[in-house]
């Protein structure tokens, strides 16, 4: 049998060459955005971009670094990734705790309300008017606050609270330990692979988020990257005064370099962070699956 | 007994010490537990029930100042003004084909590169394939839209450069109703296909070896055996996943389509929720409530087609959510 698999058929051939051009397609785009970051916008006028920049130049980089707004937004998107995903591991590891616990009185009532929130929701609108109603609009809070639960989160944390052995928090119980200390001193240390995976998505999904700060933010020095982004690559808005000014900066530079440029410096921390995080969530992905 | 486990068994809150307690007894010795719970029940009262009970504003003629109790209850009005709306049919439509389109096109795509990966003989190999497979599920929906936007750009981009080097003509594909689905459904697989990939990879890797070595025994070839015991294998993978797109397909990715979208491709992009968006939203909160109504009709509609994807699936395949 073994010299059977060894035999490398045209079907092996045929799937190694389809998989080479199925990551080339995957990663093309990105370097399209690289190549064309680094073009220099005299030689470039409108000619498109394969692969190698046309001429060279970091003008559009020191452009954008130099821009205190910039980073600004992105002061901004990390603050909001830091603080939102510390709220939610904290929020979700408490409320996890107690429904691990099988004895726990009202746990399946607390977990009914919990799973019902995975099916069903008030929608974009109603959701838009209790954010007003709550004052929350344009507020930090806004972007960090309800995302902090989520069922979907609970009920992994939950599954992976119930399979640490149960002699290790009874042998503390019975040294006196309460169970804020057996949470935060035998439970959490125990589950940090957990944790990291969900706290690398969080991050991710903080990093990538438009949509809260498009409908909830009005001050622009609150604004996230994608924001910018988003003005800067398909807006294209010139009645917005911001992003004419924006555009009319940059105008000297060609706002084609600028926009690619602008891309990799947004992607580059996802890029460093990603593969990190496949050791976990192929894992992770799979408990989800299984509990939904 | 002694008093030692019982003060263990108190806090684990031990079913043979919980029955023969009242609650207060009970909750004097396990209030922490409970203390742990405001948080996470406080975030789902606010954000999660409370936009539940602000459904109420679909039938009301809502203002800020009446609030959820205060404004003009109008019934469904609203419901009927959006069957009289002239878009409605195109909307609704949109949404309908859009999502179907995407279901049929892009739930099949991960099932078979997991397939012809597992099938990959080289592991180091097959493990940079992945890695790069499912790098663009980590790209923002922005920078997604906004790289489509430079390939795709009618004057500078590398695809018009391709199209009028073979003699083709230039076409501005961002203003082509025509163009719009396609763009949106190929960058959803692109986008999507290689992390989607991971739970059927998770899956195969939990077949049991000794059903494929029997089967060479018995003169099985690879595609046989693909057929013959990998799918059927992870096929209740397939179901639970299935169910779950059948109740996101009228969801569409409107956070995508609003950035890919613009008046000149209404015709075929705008669905339900970027109506929602653009009347309750974009018009500075005069239709809250009309919007709110076109929303709980998709909410509802797509529950409908939750739950009849759970009921047929179950029956097919004895697979189900709940």
């Amino acid at each position: 049998m073994n010299q059977v698999r060894k035999k490398v058929t045209p079907f092996d051939a045929f799937l190694v060459a389809l998989m080479v051009v199925l990551s080339c397609i995957f990663i093309y785009p990105l370097l399209n955005m690289l190549a064309l970051s680094f073009s220099n916008s005299q030689d470039l006028k409108s000619l498109p971009v394969y692969l190698w920049p046309i001429g060279f130049s970091l003008e559009s980089y020191k452009a954008l670094l130099s821009d205190n707004r910039i980073l600004l937004y992105y002061w901004n998107t990390i603050q909001y990734a830091a603080v939102g995903t510390v709220i939610m591991l904290l929020c979700t590891s408490l409320m996890a705790y107690p429904l691990s616990i099988r004895a726990l009185r009202g746990r399946r009532t607390i977990s009914i309300l919990l799973t019902i929130t995975m099916f069903f929701g008030g929608g974009l609108i109603p959701y838009y008017v209790t954010i007003m109603r709550l004052k929350l609009i344009d507020t930090f809070w806004v972007m960090v606050l309800p995302g902090a639960i989520s069922a979907y989160n609970v009920i992994v944390f939950k599954t992976f609270f119930m399979s640490i052995p149960e002699a290790l928090s009874e042998s503390a119980f019975l040294d006196g330990a309460g169970h804020f200390r057996v949470l935060f001193q035998i439970v959490l240390p125990l589950s940090k692979a957990v944790l990291a995976t969900f706290a690398l998505f969080s991050i991710v999904g903080y990093w990538n988020d438009y949509m809260t700060a498009l409908l909830y933010l009005r001050d622009d020095s609150k604004y996230p990257i994608q924001l910018l982004m988003r003005r800067l690559l398909v807006l294209m808005d010139y009645k917005d005064a911001t992003t004419a000014q924006l555009l009319k900066d940059y105008r000297q530079i060609s706002s084609r370099t600028t926009k690619a440029a602008a891309t990799i410096i947004t992607v580059v921390p996802i890029l460093c962070i990603y593969p990190f995080m496949q050791k976990h969530f192929a894992k992770g992905v799979l408990v989800g699956s299984v509990k939904a | 007994m002694s008093e030692m486990s019982t003060r263990q068994d108190l806090l684990k809150g031990s079913a043979a010490v919980r029955k023969e307690m009242p609650f207060r007894t009970y909750f004097k010795l396990n209030w922490v537990l409970y203390l742990m719970l405001v948080p996470g029940l406080l975030n789902l009262l606010l954000f999660k029930y409370l936009p539940m009970y602000g459904i109420v504003v679909a039938f009301q003629n809502y203002t800020p100042k009446g609030g959820f109790l205060g404004s003009q209850w109008v019934g469904l009005k609203h419901f009927q003004a959006f069957f009289r709306d002239p878009y409605c049919g195109r909307v609704i439509a949109n949404t309908f084909i859009l999502g179907i389109e995407s279901l049929i096109i892009s739930f099949p795509a991960p099932i078979l590169l997991a397939l012809l990966l597992n099938e990959l003989r080289y592991p180091r190999f097959k493990k940079v394939v992945q890695t790069i497979s499912y790098m663009p599920y980590f790209l923002s929906v922005v920078i997604v839209v906004g790289m489509m936007r430079e390939l795709f750009s009618m004057t500078d981009g590398p695809i018009n450069a391709l199209r009028e080097m073979i003699g083709l003509e230039r076409q501005n594909y961002f203003m082509m109703p025509s163009a719009f689905r396609p763009l949106y459904i190929g960058s959803g697989i692109w986008q999507g296909i290689g992390y989607s990939s991971i739970i059927y990879l998770a899956a195969i890797a939990g077949i049991n070896p000794e059903i494929y070595e029997s089967s060479v025994l018995d003169g099985a070839n690879r595609a046989q055996q693909m057929w013959y015991i990998t799918l059927p294998c992870i096929l209740p993978t397939i179901s639970i996943l299935f169910i779950m797109a059948v109740g996101g397909l009228l969801g569409n990715d409107y956070q995508k389509i609003l950035l890919m979208y613009s008046p000149r491709t209404y015709s075929t992009a705008d669905v339900v929720n970027t109506y929602v968006y653009r009347y309750g939203i974009e018009t500075a909160g005069n239709n809250l409530s009309y919007s709110s109504a076109v929303g709980l009709l998709l909410n509802v509609v797509s529950l409908v087609f939750l739950v009849v994807a759970n009921f047929v699936t179950g029956k097919l395949s004895e697979t189900s959510l709940f």
